[in-house]
């Protein structure tokens, strides 16, 4: 199984290297460590059980994520209990006809299975959109306030430290209550914007107050988000300004840009990956504990967490099915990236790789004696 | 055991079993100490000095293995232990107590939350019956006797707030509190400057003098080694290669990694031209070479036979013994 | 003393939020789109100073704050009564919830680190994983179904307080006993210490029951990122030149062992203050599934209706919460570790 994935792995970077190859000659050449660095960076990975089962969940994630709403077959904002009452709060049945979900019905008769398809792709936006938006704005601002120091710095690192100091949830709280009606009034002005949105988390047009709430609580998680990315940042910043080989950039008339896009950044991009990769998984909590509490979208948006909490109405003798199958996939979501995260911090630590060349270096030793 | 013989260590064996493979640190490794000498054992860094020293009272932990060997050592008139079998208990007893350690690094041998003074006082009690007010004030005996001022007031220190030749010295206190037969001391001068450097060997050799102890002393550096020692073992790749009194060494060397290492230090002993330098790496020990360890560096390789033959230790002139087949037959 | 500048800060952050909402809050307050009196609206809106500049509300609110005078518009209390009723709640849950953690992370860590790569660390491993993969209040309606629904082990309505009497004689202490005694009638607000203080052991039993829940459900949650830290530390610990010289002079393993673990409690007490520092910011999912009146629901009310001077309120004391945990860690740190003290 591993062996199979570093081969893939290897063959990628190969592409890539070729690539670079055919763009300008003698790339290879010039970057043949680096390559091989890579290589081991792939073979670590393929070694990894935790970083394998992992990345399996995240393919798993995205995939679903990204095709579940046009593969469901049913649509969400269908009242079927309206018209077969039976299918109420129906339990998970395994005979696979027609008339019996496989994980069960909620209160609209809707199967829970076919809300998860869409329910993955809400979460899974989200949470990538707060760290990907989230982590380049924090990592700007932590460079610009490492770098500049002075006013700047000053300003920069109180604010950072309100937003520690204040509770995360509760920060959160506050602006997804007060952020929908801005939010709402802001897409009326750019429909384009708000078509795009409806469209990435797979809604109709008929619920964009709902996505007015969707896009409040992400907004309250990125301002949540930011602050720690820029402290850390700031922190390498500082630890490396006062290095000489900065010094030696500077003489060199290099532009402030420069410096620190070409010789800081290279150096904490590993730990901040691994960050964002955990961060992902805590974003996708998060953004599903807002929903549970009532701030995200509301019915008939099949939010994982805002179906749970309607379930807790229930619970649990008409409703534990619900719970067991919307909290598995949060859970196996949130693992997946924390596996992930995980294994990239151990293939990313140079130790893990030296380990691996030594022990092929004795390997071959061994070999070529005989 | 001859009557003046203090600790006998024979065939050790000390393994490390890592992800990489099987690192042979020490292999097949003798040495003697007498009552009230001071050994010196050289070599280059990963050479095996240091792991022999602790494998003879079981301080290597897992991965590494003392796989077989046997360290006999003489706890008074009538009882000699081999230290590699007997029970963890009766080793505790002997372990800062007739056996003491003195480490290379002296900021991370002592811990940091503890003052100098507590260290010293639970070496002590650990060992003797004594209370901890006797104890404090034998500590601050201790710190007078390795010359660190202001003894009373020091105890209450703690490392951070000492300078490395302080701590050191408060290490050696530590090693002397119980007043051990043999003092193992690893690099102790590697970490500190050139001029406290100087101070802690002649410490060193003041205590030794004053109460009759044995020492090992593990460094690579040969101006050291004509300072203060009796003996010289020279160690390679995790085997001893040649030894001999320290004149003999100095004057006769007859191994040629001996020869090579001689040479590459500036010698006040002779006039040399140039400092020549030992070509090649110190060898992997996951995959030691073949016969001699030394071969693919030594000027004086024999093909057929240098790679082919491992060297014994053989009695060359009395008291000296090397391990080359310049020297034996092959 | 950066830390004024903290909470100052972080009262400004609620004036922002409140800057951010288009509607009146005091229609929210006063009853709702549907208006009542306009003369009602005028009276509560000079009360709170609306139709003042900005600068002149933030100074008055302020104000009224620290002198305890701060009226709850929606509930006609004193603001500082509700919380001086909440947050002793919260406190309770804190102490639970720590207790539950520590005792869950710290064996856990502690076996972990003496089998390293066995199947117990590859357990406490996984544990963690799941311990920060899992939604929280998932685990928490399970913990429910399993130990309140099917076993009825526990119980999920209202908070046991001790007697009235009690309350009395924790209300004498001031007087009895002079500095201590302050310092004892503040411990006794909350309710599990003050009947402990009276040694009404039914209450405190009764406490133990209604909270037990919600900690357990803390401590699955947060017991196997402290386990990680103990076995990271102990390990490293461990592993240290110092252990080994205490070993090579022959020391008892008891004595050993101290050396390491001493160094080790350093990050562990780190961690430990700021977790509990973060339960005390109340864990707002785990109050509304199990019930408990504490600051997490209490803020999340005082949100969602706008209610300012409850907001500005609970805030401050977030603020001042966060400050406290902070000096006390670092007191604590300077206590063990020699090397960071001024």
């Amino acid at each position: 199984m591993s062996e199979s994935v570093y081969n893939l792995l290897s063959k990628i970077i190969d592409l890539y290297a070729k690539s670079r190859e055919k763009v300008k000659y003698g790339w290879i050449q010039k970057n043949i460590s680096k390559i091989n660095e890579w290589k081991l960076m792939a073979y670590a990975y393929s070694r990894s059980y935790i970083g394998l089962v992992g990345g399996f969940l995240v393919l798993i994630t995205v995939l679903l994520a990204i095709l579940g709403p046009y593969v469901s077959w049913e649509e969400y904002w269908d009242y079927r209990a309206v018209l077969e009452p039976d299918l109420y709060l129906r339990p998970p049945c395994l005979s696979f006809t027609g008339n019996c979900p496989l994980l069960g019905t909620d209160e609209w008769g809707r199967d829970i299975l076919a809300m998860i398809l869409y329910g993955m792709r809400i979460s899974f936006v989200i949470s990538l959109l707060v760290v990907v938006l989230g982590v380049p704005l924090g990592i700007i601002l932590g460079l610009m306030a490492g770098y500049k120091g002075g006013i700047i710095d000053e300003i920069l690192m109180r604010i950072t430290d309100m937003f520690i100091a204040f509770p995360g949830l509760i920060l959160s709280i506050a602006f997804a209550t007060v952020l929908p009606e801005r939010i709402r009034g802001l897409l009326d002005t750019h429909p384009a914007l708000r078509d795009f949105l409806l469209g990435l988390f797979a809604l109709r047009p008929q619920e964009y107050s709902q996505l007015a709430a969707l896009l409040s609580v992400f907004s309250a998680l990125i301002i949540v988000w930011w602050p720690g990315y820029a402290r850390i940042v700031r922190g390498s910043v500082l630890s490396v300004k006062e290095q000489t080989f900065i010094e030696a950039a500077r003489s060199l008339g290099l532009s402030t840009w420069r410096i620190l896009l070409k010789h800081l950044l290279p150096n904490i991009i590993s730990p901040i990956l691994v960050m964002a990769t955990f961060d992902l998984a805590t974003a996708t909590l998060l953004a599903a504990s807002l929903s549970f509490l009532g701030l995200g979208p509301q019915d008939p948006v099949p939010e994982l967490g805002f179906m749970i909490s309607k379930a807790g109405l229930y619970f649990p003798e008409r409703s534990w099915w619900i719970v067991i199958a919307d909290g598995t996939v949060l859970l196996l979501i949130a693992l997946g990236w924390n596996l992930l995260g995980d294994a990239l911090r151990d293939v990313f630590d140079p130790r893990t790789r030296r380990a691996i060349e030594v022990k092929a270096r004795a390997k071959s030793l061994k070999e070529g004696k005989k | 055991m001859k009557l003046d013989k203090l600790l006998e260590v024979r065939n050790l064996d000390v393994r490390f079993y890592t992800y990489a493979g099987v690192v042979q640190a020490v292999s097949n490794v003798s040495f003697d100490v007498y009552e009230g000498e001071i050994i010196a054992l050289v070599g280059e860094t990963g050479c095996g000095k240091t792991v022999t020293t602790r494998a003879i009272t079981r301080l290597i932990d897992p991965p590494g293995r003392v796989v077989s060997g046997s360290a006999l050592f003489k706890r008074n008139e009538k009882d000699v232990v081999d230290l590699l079998k007997i029970s963890d208990d009766e080793l505790r007893n002997i372990r800062g107590n007739e056996i003491a350690y003195v480490f290379q690094d002296p900021s991370s041998a002592l811990n940091p939350l503890y003052t100098a003074g507590h260290h010293i006082v639970e070496t002590i009690t650990s060992h003797r019956n004594v209370s901890k007010k006797a104890a404090s004030s034998e500590a601050i005996r201790l710190l007078r006797e390795v010359l660190i001022p202001h003894p009373e007031a020091r105890i209450k220190n703690y490392p951070h707030e000492l300078s490395g030749g302080m701590r050191q010295r408060v290490v050696i206190a530590t090693a002397i509190a119980n007043h051990p037969k043999l003092l193992i001391a690893d690099e102790p001068t590697t970490n500190l400057d050139v001029t406290v450097q100087a101070q802690i060997l002649d410490l060193i050799k003041e205590l030794q003098k004053k109460y009759g102890m044995s020492v090992i002393l593990i460094t690579h550096n040969l101006g050291v080694v004509a300072e203060v020692a009796d003996r010289v073992y020279i160690m390679y790749a995790g085997k001893v290669v040649e030894y001999s009194d320290v004149y003999t060494i100095y004057e006769k060397p007859l191994h040629p990694y001996t020869k090579s290492l001689l040479n590459a230090v500036p010698n006040v002993l002779k006039k040399i031209e140039r400092l020549e330098y030992i070509p090649g790496t110190v060898p992997n020990l996951i995959n030691p070479p073949s016969g001699c360890r030394f071969h693919p560096r030594c000027p004086f390789f024999m093909k057929g036979l240098c790679d082919v033959k491992e060297p014994k230790l053989v009695e060359v002139e009395k008291g000296h013994y090397v391990a080359c087949w310049l020297h034996s037959k092959g | 003393m950066t830390f004024i500048p903290t909470i100052v800060g972080v009262i400004l952050i609620t004036y922002i939020i409140a800057y951010l909402i288009p509607t009146d809050p005091v229609r929210a307050w006063v009853g709702g789109e549907k208006l009542l009196n306009p003369e009602a609206l005028e009276r509560v809106r000079k009360k709170y100073k609306f139709d003042a500049p900005w600068y002149e509300q933030f100074t008055f609110l302020t104000y009224m704050l620290f002198t305890g005078q701060l009226d709850d518009p929606i509930k006609r209390v004193k603001v500082i009564q509700e919380l001086s009723f909440r947050f002793p709640i919260t406190f309770e849950l804190a102490i639970f919830g720590f207790i539950f953690s520590a005792l869950i992370g710290i064996p856990l860590g502690i076996i972990s680190a003496l089998r390293k790569d066995t199947i117990i660390d590859f357990f406490v491993r996984f544990f963690a994983f799941f311990g920060s993969s899992m939604p929280s209040f998932v685990l928490y309606y399970f913990l429910i179904l399993a130990l309140f629904v099917m076993a009825k082990t526990t119980y999920l309505a209202g908070v046991p307080r001790p007697s009235t009497t009690c309350y009395a004689y924790i209300s004498s202490l001031p007087s009895s006993f002079p500095i201590i005694g302050h310092l004892l009638f503040y411990v006794g607000q909350i309710p599990l210490f003050g009947s402990m203080m009276c040694g009404e052991w039914n209450i405190v039993w009764e406490t133990a029951k209604r909270f037990y829940l919600p900690g357990l459900a803390l401590g699955l949650l947060n017991g196997g990122f402290i386990a990680r830290i103990v076995r990271n530390s102990l390990l490293d610990a461990l592993s240290s030149d110092y252990v080994l010289f205490a070993k090579a002079r022959g020391l008892p393993k008891r004595w050993v062992w101290n050396h390491a673990f001493k160094n080790a409690l350093v990050p562990l007490v780190t961690v430990l203050g700021l977790q509990f520092g973060g339960l005390l910011s109340g864990a707002v999912i785990a109050e509304t599934v199990f019930n408990i009146p504490g600051m997490g629901r209490f803020m999340y009310d005082s949100i969602i209706r706008l209610n300012f001077p409850a907001i500005i309120a609970g805030t401050f004391l977030f603020a001042l919460v966060y400050v406290t945990v902070n000096l006390i860690v670092d007191i604590l740190y300077a206590l063990i570790d020699p090397r960071i003290r001024y």
